[in-house]
C-alpha cells in the first residue's frame, strides 16, 4: 500500500509539472528511438548482406556511438535542469515532514516511469522506424526494396542497458542535489547566483583569438591532407571559442550597451538590456550549446547532401570514362598494337570508342620549393606533395586543344598546370634545369583534370612536356640520384627502354557492353605482353559510392535531426525557466506603469536579440567553415564546389525558417508565463 | 473639487473554481483633498489591498465610481491606464517591488524611461531627491546590497520622481523593523507638509498615527473616521487604539 501511495506521489509529480516533463519525456522517446533503431542497422543482417552493406553497417555503428554518447550528457543535462527548476517542491515537501529517504523513492518512481514510458514508446517507434530507415536506405542505395519488419533483441538489450544505466545515474545525481541542500537552501536556490555577472577581459580575448585561429585555419589551408589532420583542431577552437565568446563577449558588449545613457534609457533597451545582463551566465552557456548544435546541424546536412548528390561528379572524377587501362611498362609499339586490337574488336562488334584518353608518361609524387622538383625524403614531405607527369609532347598532342610547340629542345619543357604555377623562367628537376618555353594552366589547354591525375585532388598537379624519352631518362636518373634507386619513385616505368606508365581510356555509350569488352580487353592486355595492366569498369563501382554517400546522407540526417531535437528543447527549456524568472519583473513593472504592448515590445526585442543570435552565429561558423570543407570533400573526389555552395544555402535557409518556427512558438510559451 | 473622490465602490471577485463569489467591497465612498495625508485601517481581509489595487487602476470596481481631479479612473481605456498612472500616481508595497537586475538609480529612473524623458533630465530629478532620502551614496548599489530601510525609500524615489498627484502605498512599513519604520513614517510627514498628498493602507497604529485622517474599513464598508485636527501622535495613537478596539469587540454600531 505504501509502495502504491509513493507511485501515485510520482504519477502526481510528472503531472504537475507536465510543462517540462513532457518534452522530456518525448527527448528520452526520441533518443532511445534512434539508439534503438541505428543499433538495430548496424546488426540487422538483411543489411549486413547488402552489397556494400558491411560500410553502412559501419556507419550505423558510428552512428550508434555518436548518439549513445550525445544521450548520456543530453539527458543528463536535461534532468538537472528539472530537478533544479523543482527544487522549490522538494524542500516544500521536506518542510511538510518528508524525509529526504521518502523523496529519494519518490524519486525512484519518477524516474521509473520516465525510463518504462521512455524506454517502451522508443522501442515501439523504433520498431517502425528502422523499417521505414530501410526503406529509406535502400533507395538512397539503389537497392530493390524488399518487405517484412524485423525487431532486433540484441538492439533492445543494449538500449535497456545503456538508458537504464542512465537514468541510474540521474536519479543518482537527483539525490545528490537534494541530499546537499537543507530545506531553506532549496527555497532560496533558485533566487541564488542573480548577481550582476563581472566582465571578463581575458575570457572575451581568448575567445577571440580561439575563433580568429579557428577561422583562420579553415581560410588558409590549402591541401587537403593538411586540412584532414587541422580540421578537429579548427573544430574545437571554434567550439571553445563559442563557449568564451558567448560567456565573456555577451557581457561585455551588454554592458558597453548599458554605458551608452541615451540607448540605455529607452524603454524597450532598458528592460531588455538589463534583462539580459541579469542571467547572462546561465544564458551564455545555453546559448552556446543551441549555437554548437546548431552549426553542427548545418556542416552535417550541407556536407552530406553535398556528398550523395556529387556522387555522379564522383564517380566520373575517379572514373573519367567508362572503361580504363592502366598499366605500367608500357613501349610505344605495345600501346599501338594494343589500341589497333582492341579497335578491331570493337568494329568488329559494332561499337566504336569515343572521348578517347591515350598517353604514356612518368609519373610520380614529387616536392616543389619555388621553380624546383624533388624527390620525396622522409614522412614529412607526403604532405606537401605535387603530382608530375613527365611526357614526351608528342604523345600528348591528341589530349589537349591548346596550341602546343611544334617540336621542344632537349633542354626545354612546355608547362601544364592546375593548383600554384610554377614561378620564374626556368624549371628545375633534382638538380637539372629547363628552360620553360611555354605555359597553360589545365582550363587554357582544355583539359579534363579527371583524365590525368589519378590523385585524390589533394596536390598540384603538373603536366611536363619534354621533347623526347631521353630527357624523361635523364630525369630518371637525377631523381633516382637524388632520393636512391631502392625509394624511386619512378618504379612504375622505364624510360632509358621506353617503357612508360600508360593510361587508355574511353567511353561506349552503351552500358551493356562494358563488361564483355572489358574482358575481351583483358586478354587483348596479355596478348600484346603487358603483364603489368588492370581495365576499371565504372560501373562496378557505382553503387559502392551510392552505399557509402547514401549512408552518410543518412547518417547526417538521423544525427541532425537529433541535434535539432536537442537544440528545440533546449531553447523551449531556456523559455520556461526565464518565463518564470521573469513573471514577477514584468508585473513589477506593470504596477509601475509598463503597458501590456511595452510588455509585449520589450519581449520581443529581448527575445530577438538572445534567440537569434545563435543562429546568426551558427551560420558565421558554417561561412567560415566552407573553404575547408571545400577541401575536405576533395578528398572524397568531390570538386563541385557550386553543388556544395547550394546544398549550404539551401540548409542554412531551410533551418533558418524553422529556427523561426520554434523560436515563434517557444516565445508565445514565454508570453503566456510572463502574462499570466 | 476634492483630488480624489471615491463613491459607492463594490468589488466582488469570483474565484475560479467553482465561481464562488467573494464580495471584498460592499459599498465604500470617501474623499481626499489636495495635501492630505490619509491612513485606511481595517483587518486583514477587509479590503484595504482591493480599494489601493482599484484606486491605482490596477484593478476594476464590479460597481463604483473613481475621480482623479475629476477624471473617472474607472473609465479608463486599457491603453490609457498605463501612461495615466505613470503620470498621476506613485506606489510604495510593502515588498518592496525592487527590480534587481536594476541598480537603485536604475530602479528609480524606470517611471522616467517608461514616459520617454531624456537622460539629462532623469539626472536632474534625482539629485535632490536621492539626497532628501538619504540613499545618495547607494545609487550604484544593487537591491541585494542594501538594507530593507533603504530599499524602502528607494521605493519612495521611484514613486516620487515622477511627481504624482498622488502617492499610495500599501502597509509600506510591513516588511522594515521599528527603526527602518519610523525613518521612512516621519520621512512621509516631511514631503506630506511639503504638500504631497499621501494615501496609505497600513496595519500598524504607529504608522497610523502620522496621518491627518484615518479611515477604518470593515466588511468592505468605511465603518468610521478619525480626523487628527491639532491632536499630538501620542494622542491620535491613543484614539486610533480605542476605535480599533470598539471595532474589535464588535459593537456593529456605524458612526459617521
Ligand atoms: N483575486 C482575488 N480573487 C478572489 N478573492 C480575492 C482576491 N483578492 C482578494 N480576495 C478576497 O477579497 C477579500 C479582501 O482581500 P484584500 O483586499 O486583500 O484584504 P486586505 O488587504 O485588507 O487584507 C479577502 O477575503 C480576499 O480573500
Ligand atoms: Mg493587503
Amino acid at each position: 500500500m505504501r509502495r502504491f501511495f509513493y507511485f501515485r506521489l510520482a504519477l502526481q509529480n510528472i503531472r504537475n509539472n507536465k510543462k517540462t516533463y513532457i518534452p522530456y519525456i518525448l527527448t528520452v522517446i526520441g533518443t532511445v528511438l534512434m539508439y534503438y533503431s541505428f543499433q538495430c542497422m548496424a546488426d540487422n543482417p538483411g543489411i549486413q548482406d547488402l552489397r556494400g552493406g558491411t560500410v553502412v553497417a559501419m556507419i550505423m555503428g558510428l552512428g550508434t556511438f555518436v548518439i549513445a554518447l550525445f544521450a548520456v550528457i543530453f539527458l543528463f543535462y536535461t534532468n538537472s535542469f528539472l530537478i533544479k527548476q523543482r527544487k522549490k517542491e522538494f524542500a516544500l515537501f521536506n518542510i511538510l515532514g518528508m524525509e529526504k529517504r521518502h523523496l529519494g523513492r519518490i524519486l525512484l518512481w519518477e524516474t521509473l516511469i520516465v525510463a518504462a514510458v521512455g524506454i517502451a514508446v522508443g522501442f515501439g517507434g523504433g520498431v517502425l522506424l528502422t523499417k521505414l530507415m530501410y526503406l529509406f536506405l535502400l533507395r538512397l542505395m539503389d537497392f530493390p526494396v524488399q518487405l517484412g519488419f524485423y525487431i532486433s533483441f540484441s538492439a533492445l538489450k543494449s538500449a535497456v542497458i545503456l538508458f537504464g544505466l542512465i537514468f541510474l545515474f540521474t536519479w543518482l545525481n537527483a539525490l545528490r542535489q537534494i541530499h546537499l541542500a537543507s530545506p531553506v537552501q532549496l527555497l532560496q536556490q533558485q533566487k541564488a547566483g542573480e548577481q550582476e555577472p563581472k566582465t571578463k577581459l581575458l575570457m572575451a580575448i581568448l575567445g577571440v583569438l580561439c575563433l580568429g585561429t579557428g577561422y583562420y585555419i579553415s581560410i588558409t589551408t590549402e591541401s587537403p591532407i593538411t586540412a584532414l589532420t587541422l580540421f578537429f583542431a579548427a573544430v574545437i577552437l571554434v567550439i571553445i571559442g563559442t563557449y568564451l565568446l558567448f560567456t565573456a563577449g555577451s557581457i561585455a558588449w551588454l554592458k558597453f550597451l548599458r554605458g551608452r545613457k541615451r540607448y540605455y534609457y529607452k524603454t524597450r533597451h532598458f528592460i531588455s538590456v538589463s534583462g539580459m545582463l541579469y542571467r547572462m551566465k546561465q544564458n551564455a552557456v545555453g546559448l552556446a550549446n543551441i549555437c554548437i548544435l546548431s552549426t553542427m546541424v548545418l556542416v552535417m546536412l550541407s556536407t552530406t547532401v553535398a556528398l550523395y548528390a556529387g556522387s555522379e561528379n564522383m564517380i566520373h572524377s575517379r572514373y573519367p570514362r567508362e572503361l580504363m587501362v592502366y598499366a605500367n611498362m608500357v613501349t610505344e609499339s605495345q600501346a599501338d598494337t594494343y589500341e589497333e586490337a582492341v579497335n578491331q574488336y570493337l568494329a568488329e562488334n559494332g561499337l566504336s570508342a569515343q572521348n578517347v584518353i591515350s598517353y604514356r608518361e612518368m609519373y610520380g609524387a614529387m616536392v616543389r620549393e619555388g621553380s624546383n622538383l624533388r624527390g620525396p625524403v622522409g614522412a614529412q614531405d607526403m604532405m606537401v606533395s605535387a603530382e608530375a607527369h613527365f611526357i614526351r609532347i608528342d604523345d600528348f598532342r591528341q589530349m589537349t586543344a591548346g596550341t602546343l610547340p611544334e617540336a621542344l629542345k632537349a633542354d626545354q619543357v612546355f608547362l601544364l598546370y592546375r593548383g600554384n604555377d610554377i614561378p620564374g623562367d626556368t624549371l628545375g628537376v633534382s638538380g637539372l634545369t629547363f628552360q620553360i618555353a611555354g605555359r597553360m594552366t589545365f582550363d587554357e589547354a582544355g583539359i579534363d583534370p579527371a583524365a590525368l591525375t589519378d590523385s585524390y585532388n589533394v596536390a598540384d598537379v603538373y603536366v611536363i612536356l619534354a621533347a623526347d624519352t631521353g630527357v624523361l631518362s635523364q630525369i630518371e636518373t637525377a631523381v633516382d640520384q637524388e632520393i636512391g634507386v631502392e625509394d624511386s619513385i619512378f618504379y612504375n616505368c622505364d624510360p632509358a627502354l621506353d617503357q612508360l606508365r600508360y593510361v587508355y581510356g574511353f567511353d561506349l555509350g552503351d552500358e551493356a557492353q562494358v563488361k564483355a569488352v572489358q574482358e575481351q580487353m583483358s586478354l587483348l592486355l596479355t596478348e600484346t605482353g603487358i603483364p603489368q595492366g588492370g581495365i576499371e569498369n565504372r560501373y562496378d563501382n557505382t553503387a559502392s559510392y551510392y552505399e557509402m554517400n547514401g549512408g552518410l546522407l543518412f547518417l547526417g540526417v538521423f544525427l541532425a535531426l537529433l541535434f535539432v531535437m536537442a537544440a528545440v528543447l533546449i531553447m523551449y527549456y531556456k523559455q520556461i525557466s526565464e518565463g518564470y524568472d521573469d513573471r514577477e519583473r514584468y508585473q513589477i513593472m506593470q504596477k509601475v506603469g509598463l503597458s501590456r504592448q511595452e510588455v509585449r515590445a520589450s519581449i520581443r526585442s529581448q527575445v530577438l536579440s538572445v534567440f537569434y543570435l545563435p543562429l546568426i552565429t551558427a551560420v558565421i561558423h558554417v561561412a567560415f567553415a566552407f573553404p575547408i570543407i571545400v577541401r575536405l570533400i576533395a578528398l572524397f573526389n568531390l570538386n563541385d564546389v557550386g553543388l556544395f555552395l547550394m546544398t549550404t544555402v539551401i540548409t542554412v535557409l531551410v533551418f533558418a525558417v524553422l529556427y523561426a518556427m520554434v523560436y515563434a512558438m517557444t516565445a508565445k510559451v514565454y508570453y503566456r508565463i510572463v502574462s499570466e | 473639487m476634492a483630488l480624489l473622490e471615491v463613491s459607492h465602490l463594490k468589488k466582488i471577485y469570483t474565484t475560479r473554481l467553482g465561481g464562488a463569489k467573494i464580495q471584498a467591497l460592499k459599498d465604500v465612498s470617501f474623499s481626499v483633498e489636495a495635501g492630505e495625508y490619509v491612513a485606511i485601517m481595517g483587518e486583514s481581509g477587509s479590503g484595504k489591498t482591493t480599494l489601493l489595487n482599484i484606486l491605482a487602476a490596477l484593478d476594476k470596481p464590479t460597481v463604483g465610481e473613481v475621480l482623479l481631479e475629476g477624471r473617472s479612473i474607472v473609465a479608463l481605456k486599457e491603453r490609457e491606464i498605463s501612461s495615466f498612472r505613470r503620470d498621476n500616481l506613485g506606489f510604495v508595497f510593502q515588498d518592496f517591488n525592487l527590480l534587481d537586475n536594476f541598480s537603485v538609480q536604475d530602479n528609480i529612473f524606470l517611471p522616467l524611461v517608461l514616459a520617454g524623458k531624456s537622460y539629462e533630465e532623469m539626472v536632474k530629478r534625482i539629485t535632490p531627491l536621492a539626497h532628501r532620502l538619504g540613499i545618495a551614496d547607494i545609487l550604484n548599489k544593487y537591491p541585494y546590497e542594501i538594507s530593507g530601510g533603504q530599499k524602502q525609500r528607494t521605493a519612495a524615489a521611484r514613486a516620487l520622481i515622477t511627481a504624482p498627484r498622488l502617492l499610495l502605498a500599501d502597509e509600506p512599513t510591513g516588511a522594515l523593523d521599528s527603526r527602518a519604520s519610523e525613518e521612512l513614517l516621519s520621512l512621509f510627514a516631511d514631503i506630506n507638509r511639503e504638500g504631497q498628498t499621501i494615501l496609505m493602507v497600513t496595519h500598524s497604529i504607529a504608522a497610523a498615527s502620522h496621518a491627518g485622517r484615518v479611515l477604518f474599513i470593515k466588511d468592505g464598508q468605511v465603518f468610521h473616521q478619525l480626523y487628527r485636527a491639532s491632536l499630538g501622535r501620542e494622542e491620535m495613537y491613543q484614539r486610533i487604539s480605542d476605535t480599533l478596539t470598539t471595532i474589535a469587540t464588535g459593537s456593529g454600531r456605524r458612526q459617521a
